[in-house]
């Protein structure tokens, strides 16, 4: 009877415990895609020092045209605006976690104006998050434009 | 054989070729550019097996078109009759180390033949590493045209 009793609240234990790393999972997929949309919404209203606090000092940047930018220099363009973004759209988001680590790909839509010309962009990007102290914070962007 | 003799001699190699200078790498620093450098060669070598242990399964692979592939799709890519590289380079790289985590940057020339026409692709490329037990694998790589 004491055997049965103990399986039982093992079983129960690691259900419970399976079921807590799930739900930790579960909010950290969700607090990373928040810290994406608010990415976005903070570039759309040149809102640097909200971006500041998301990424890592030493962020490395590779927009769509295969130029590298440091954080500074990502932070200044937002700043300047001198993309002349109108509208940043993340068409659909996926979060792959690694532990302390997450994998965002995605693709999104800009629209802007540039030379007096309206544009519309569409990439593929990948982001990674790394959990530090507690916050999840962006290591490293890429994008890429979709060509077909 | 050769081939797994070959990255294992490569992963023992102190200077990794294409490596950030002015800066003092640590052991896994280099063994993470050795790595890059060895996932070309099995590329090149179209060596299925070399690539399996550099890549994890949940590999993410955004090509510079912006084609998404899991590893699977990948490895299928890189056993297709359709390409052909012939010269493979990564001409600078740089590694970031967050923990358990890697990211690096770099630059790569690829020049080979494609449906019988000769191409040369120069693009940048955004990596994530993860260490798992004694080993590195790749679960993230972008790659983005540098136009010429």
């Amino acid at each position: 009877m004491r055997t049965i009793l103990s399986v039982v609240i093992l079983v129960c234990s690691v259900a419970a415990f399976a079921s807590a790393q799930d739900t930790g999972v579960a909010a950290a997929r969700s607090n990373i895609l928040a810290l994406e949309n608010a990415w976005d919404q903070a570039q759309e209203h040149g809102d640097a020092k909200a971006l500041s606090a998301i990424f890592d000092n030493a962020l490395i940047f590779v927009d769509y045209d295969g130029k590298l930018l440091t954080k500074a220099e990502y932070l200044a363009r937002v700043k300047s605006n001198d993309t002349h973004m109108q509208q940043i759209v993340a068409e659909q988001m996926s979060v792959q976690m690694f532990g302390g680590t997450a994998i965002v790909v995605g693709t999104y839509r800009v629209k802007g104006v540039g030379n007096g010309s309206p544009y519309l962009r569409r990439g593929r990007f990948t982001d990674t998050w790394v959990l530090t102290d507690g916050h999840w914070i962006c290591v490293a962007a890429a994008t890429t434009p979709i060509l077909h | 054989m050769w081939k797994l003799l070959f990255i294992m001699l490569t992963l023992l190699a102190a200077p990794a070729l294409g490596a950030q200078s002015g800066e003092q790498l640590s052991t896994e620093q280099r063994r993470i550019l050795s790595l890059e450098n060895a996932w070309n060669q099995a590329v090149q070598q179209r060596d299925a097996r070399a690539l399996k242990m550099l890549l994890a399964p949940d590999l993410i692979d955004v090509e510079y078109d912006g084609t998404m592939m899991d590893k699977t799709q990948y490895l299928a890519s890189v056993q297709s009759p359709a390409g052909q590289p012939l010269r493979m380079v990564n001409e600078s790289m740089a590694v970031r180390l967050y923990g358990a985590v890697a990211v690096v940057n770099g630059v790569y020339r690829e020049d080979g033949v494609k449906n019988g026409k000769p191409y040369t692709i120069h693009e940048r490329f955004t990596d994530t590493w993860i260490q798992r037990g004694d080993s590195w694998v790749c679960v993230a790589s972008e790659s983005t045209l540098i136009p010429r």
